[in-house]
């Protein structure tokens, strides 16, 4: 092939503040994933349906688009629609974090309805009443259950952020591209780039990967 | 008020189906004296354990009535026949499963102290103090601090019995509560309720195990097709059944045994 690498071309600086960019959204994404992902799983339970629908439609708008269709979207249609640009990072975090939402509300939801019939029986018959029953049976149960999934949705939106380089949020991904077509070494910079999102999704995933061994365990 | 001659429990005509198809219970007419130990046996599908729930209000009813202590405890009323239960009265009965039903994020003691401590206001240091003394005469002190996960079949259905019993409950529902345990670990499982059954603990058990239907029993009674087809004391009922569907099901059941 004839090519020489050079890897001392490669400017790490830009690359670290990208990187800072990048845990920055993965951060704050994941803060409203996790927190407003449960309130939403309850509206989506709720018997009412007009409480119901409009949830269930919000979780599904972003589980059956692109997330790259939605980040767009918000930089784009959201200023022209609403009159408001609240600065490319905002929008960055708000559509991420609105996807993460969408999918914890399901991993919630999911968790929550696997809480065995009988453990509320036996709430029933120790006089909790449905109150008492969810906050001392379910939340617990249900929250414990659901880490897994939400680690593992956690690290799909610290990769699925790399999209947000496309609107010019300047993650570790736009400090990629600026950095390969400066120095003309895209396979260099985007070898250490794949390195570096490996090497932070990794070691969750093998956490992710010792919960769930340790939870079949519990419930043996 | 509790009299000492008024029935601990007096079920009447109570009925009760899943769906519109199948019906469970057909009528069950029983009355349970203080002090009685009653075994429920019969075959699968024959309506024991949802008799069970039903007193323990965890199923509606079609129709009929259940009065625990001369108290109403359970109806059905007005014309869409709701199913009404007075969680007072349900408060006095405690019910163990057939599949332990410990809470799996806390330990022995929280799993004991939990209803005491949230539904009547007991504070903290005298229910664990209660738990630890119930513990211990279980043979369970050492496992206070242990998860359900640590826990045998055996020791996981004991502290399930002493978690109901931290209610002082009036009356003890068992449902099958050996029959998910590896056979070495019933016994010792039995042992904590007949240890009940000599302190004179009023309860109801479905069972399988013959040998502690006999044992436990001050009256047995025979349920098949959601009736009661059968109902006298142990000798009777188990040694010399009056009714042909009694004496083919003992007959088959000692069979599989010997």
């Amino acid at each position: 092939m004839g090519y020489s690498f050079d890897f001392q071309s490669i400017a790490f600086g830009p690359l670290l503040d990208g990187l800072a960019v990048t845990l920055q959204l993965t951060a704050t994404a994941n803060l409203i994933g996790v927190v407003l992902g449960f309130p939403l799983a309850l509206l989506i339970m709720s018997r009412f349906a007009p409480i119901r629908l409009p949830a269930m439609l919000f979780v599904e708008f972003f589980r059956c688009t692109p997330a790259i269709v939605q980040i767009v979207w918000f930089f784009y249609c959201v200023p022209m629609l609403f009159n408001v640009f609240l600065g490319s990072m905002t929008m960055g975090i708000l559509a991420l974090g609105l996807n993460l939402m969408a999918f914890n509300a399901e991993a919630y939801r999911a968790a929550i309805q696997a809480v065995p019939r009988e453990q509320l029986d036996a709430g029933i018959a120790l006089g909790l009443n449905p109150l008492q029953r969810t906050l001392y049976i379910v939340l617990p149960t249900a929250v414990r259950a659901s880490i897994p999934v939400l680690l593992t949705n956690g690290i799909g939106i610290f990769q699925q952020s790399a999209l947000v380089a496309i609107v010019a949020v300047q993650d570790l991904m736009y400090q990629a591209k600026t950095l390969a077509t400066e120095t003309y070494r895209p396979i260099e910079t985007f070898t250490i780039v794949a390195l570096v999102y490996f090497a932070v999704s990794f070691p969750i995933s093998q956490i992710v990967g010792f919960l769930e061994r340790r939870r079949q365990l519990m419930m043996s | 008020m509790m009299s000492a001659n008024a029935p601990l429990v007096s079920i009447k005509s109570l009925r009760k189906s899943y769906g519109p198809y199948i019906q469970v219970l057909k009528g069950l007419d029983i009355e349970m004296k203080p002090g009685e130990r009653v075994v429920v046996i019969g075959p699968s599908g024959g309506g024991k354990s949802t008799l069970l729930r039903v007193m323990m209000g965890l199923e509606k009813i079609d129709s009929g009535s259940i009065t625990f202590g001369g108290e109403p405890y359970i109806s059905s009323k007005g014309s869409d026949k709701k199913t009404v239960i007075d969680t007072e009265v349900r408060r006095s009965i405690g019910m163990v499963f057939q599949h332990y039903t410990l809470f799996p994020h806390l330990n022995v003691t929280q799993n004991l102290i939990l209803a005491p401590c949230k539904v009547r206001g007991e504070n903290k240091v005298s229910a664990t103090k209660r738990a630890h003394a119930l513990l211990d005469r279980f043979g369970l002190g050492a496992k206070a601090n242990a998860y359900p996960a640590q826990l045998s079949g055996g020791q996981k259905q004991r502290v399930a019995i002493a978690r109901a019993l931290m209610l002082d409950p009036k009356l003890m529902l068992f449902d099958e509560v050996t029959s998910a345990l590896d056979p070495e670990l019933v016994a010792e499982v039995e042992q904590v309720i007949l240890q009940l059954a000599a302190q004179n603990m009023p309860m109801m058990i479905v069972t399988h195990d013959m040998w502690f239907a006999k044992n436990i029993a001050s009256r047995v009674i025979f349920c098949a097709g959601g009736v009661v087809v059968e109902d006298g004391p142990p000798e009777q009922v188990l040694g010399s059944p009056k009714e042909e569907r009694t004496r083919d099901f003992i007959d088959r059941v000692f069979h599989i045994r010997h």
